[in-house]
């Protein structure tokens, strides 16, 4: 396309050519993409647009609903219950499982939390046009912003879940043990802006993904172990290992040992996590960022 | 005719906008089949068979040079779709250019009127997101925050949610956020214009005072007396292609003359006049230099 120009230009008529010697120095190249180190400052500089626009969203976002703000409880809520009608007393899937009520109300409330900031997060920058257009700013701020109005939004939902797990018998006791389930969420969190930020990036390039997204989160659903134990239905090796290295598993049989089972996650569940948070927000920005002069194209 | 601007020796420039060799190209689906490129390939045949439209390149800017130097405004006229908003675009950020590049000595600031900004949140709430988003601190927001609301003139609107307010409404809170910024280099477009005559005044005045004290400021406008009245220097863009560079009551006088003729429905003279700008115009080329070679 550039050539085309070129033959143009030399093809054209006029007057004559004035050349100007300009010197690039102390110029800034407009929509240029800055360092991998500036870009994470200017992140960090603009942290008052991300908390701002994350805490002016939760509160909007049921805005359009009767029911307000009380849905984002009632979801996981209807939720759990259509899986324990189906998986709990229609198939039977609980056989074997102490205390299935809090597990499932543990994988499907923990589930839904990492689903929607993995969506959301995943459509940040191609529904935020409007506004990536009207201001220059670095472009990671949205996912960011994005996955935070998803933690605040989740500590009601949290909150549900341990009132649930209390409600049901057998109730379980209240240890020390309970505080564990911060840092696991913590990683959790981690680990969905990573993947937010990626899906991001191509979500902005190729629309289609959103398509493939809802069944991607089904597929990662059933490979939780969010309702059934594995352990009854998966006996290949392989497949076994894989499921156990699956992030969202582990978050899962870190908060079910802490909270039901009163026993110490092992440290490999730990590491798994960790490696999977880390390594996916990394890889994430450093992604997202070798785009950023992109975002802005319609 | 003298009207293009001549060479004025190039030394000594102090350049706020460098714009370098930029061209501006989209790609769009087009109803008109005949008019669409023969796709090549597999490509084409899955758009067919998808039964998507053929895409058809639309050249809105052809190869482009200009330097803008501190303290000038400079006006650019041209009929619709002569690339006039598409080069405020790609000068602001808000899009890049397919070929070339465009370099500042600050981040330009686009006084515009687009779409909502965020639709679902309160207008205030959109105020103080934008000037975040522009990088200003929340001390600094809240000190400028009323005075932003008065430019709006939105009122009591000012609390409700964005998607509720008309097409006029919601541009005249843009244009309030972005002028509460004291930008180096400041794009202004014509469809400012669209306000009510409270709002008109109001923000003229605002940008009166801010291309006071702003170091460059380029000016779409199809108000040819405006150009005239606040340039020092103005454009005339026809169909992509930069006809004319120079004095503002020249360029404009010139422009002028071809839509009357245009408008009479003479396209050969028309046509001759745009053709005779064109080859008295110095065509600009950039010529960078490697650091540290710049003559002081």
């Amino acid at each position: 396309m550039a050539d085309d120009g070129q033959e143009e230009q030399e093809t054209r008529e006029s007057a004559g050519v004035r050349v100007i010697p300009v010197s690039t120095r102390g110029l800034l190249r407009i929509g240029a993409r800055p360092g991998f180190l500036d870009y994470l400052k200017q992140i960090w500089d603009h942290r008052a647009f991300i908390v701002y626009d994350a805490r002016a969203r939760v509160s909007s976002g049921n805005r359009r609903d009767r029911l307000g703000s009380a849905w984002m409880i009632l979801n996981p809520v209807l939720n759990g219950l259509t899986f324990y009608l189906i998986f709990g007393l229609l198939l039977n899937t609980s056989r074997g499982i102490p205390n299935f009520i809090g597990y499932l109300v543990i994988g499907v409330f923990l589930f839904q939390i990492s689903a929607r900031a993995i969506t959301n997060g995943a459509r940040s920058v191609q529904a935020n046009k409007a506004v990536i257009q009207a201001f220059n700013f670095p472009r990671a701020t949205l996912p960011i912003s994005v996955n935070v109005r998803e933690i605040l939004a989740s500590v009601p939902v949290l909150i549900t879940m341990l009132i649930l797990i209390l409600i049901f018998p057998p109730v379980e006791d209240i240890t020390w043990r309970w505080f564990l389930i911060l840092p696991a969420l913590f990683l959790q969190a981690v680990f969905n802006l990573g993947v937010g930020l990626i899906l991001a990036r191509m979500i902005s390039r190729i629309n289609d993904i959103t398509h493939l997204l809802s069944f991607a989160l089904r597929v990662w659903m059933y490979a939780s172990a969010v309702f059934f134990s594995y352990e009854r239905f998966i006996d290949h090796e392989v497949l076994l290992t894989i499921v156990q290295l699956n992030p969202l598993f582990n978050v899962l049989d870190i908060v079910r040992d802490c909270v039901l089972y009163a026993t110490l996650p092992s440290w490999g569940s730990w590491g798994v996590l960790s490696a999977w948070a880390f390594g996916s927000l990394i890889l994430g920005m450093v992604f997202f960022w070798k785009a950023e002069e992109s975002y802005v194209r319609e | 005719m003298s009207a293009n601007r001549q060479d004025d020796g190039g030394e000594g420039v102090l350049p706020t906008v460098v714009v370098s060799g930029v061209s501006m190209r989209y790609h769009v689906p087009s109803t008109d089949a005949r008019r669409a490129e023969v796709p090549a390939g597999v490509g084409g045949l899955v758009r067919r068979l998808l039964g998507r439209p053929p895409l058809v390149p639309v050249d809105a800017l052809n190869p482009l040079s200009l330097v803008a130097e501190h303290g000038e405004a400079i006006g650019i006229v041209g009929r619709n779709g002569s690339g006039k908003s598409t080069l405020m675009r790609l000068i602001s950020g808000q899009s890049n250019p397919t070929a070339g590049a465009v370099y500042a000595s600050s981040v330009p600031v686009m006084l515009g009127v687009n779409a909502a900004l965020v639709p679902e949140l309160s207008g205030d709430h959109n105020i103080i997101l934008g000037c975040l988003a522009m990088g200003m601190t929340r001390p600094e927001i809240d000190e400028k925050f009323a005075s932003i609301v008065d430019l709006s003139g939105l009122g009591k609107a000012i609390h409700l949610p964005m998607r509720s307010y008309s097409s006029g409404m919601s541009s005249r809170l843009r244009f309030a956020i972005a002028a509460s910024v004291d930008p180096e280099i400041l794009l202004i477009d014509e469809a400012l214009n669209t306000g009510d005559a409270q709002f008109r005044e109001r923000s003229k005045e605002r940008m009166n005072e801010l291309r006071a004290s702003a170091g460059s400021v380029f000016l779409v406008s199809h108000s040819l007396g405006t150009i005239r009245e606040m340039c020092t220097r103005a454009l005339w863009l026809d169909e992509g292609d930069l006809l004319m560079d120079g004095d503002p009551a020249a360029v404009t006088a010139a422009y002028l003359d071809y839509t009357r003729h245009l408008t009479k429905g003479n396209l050969d003279s028309a046509a001759a006049l745009r053709e005779e700008a064109r080859s008295t115009l110095v065509v600009t080329e950039i010529e960078a230099q490697a650091p540290g070679r710049r003559k002081a």
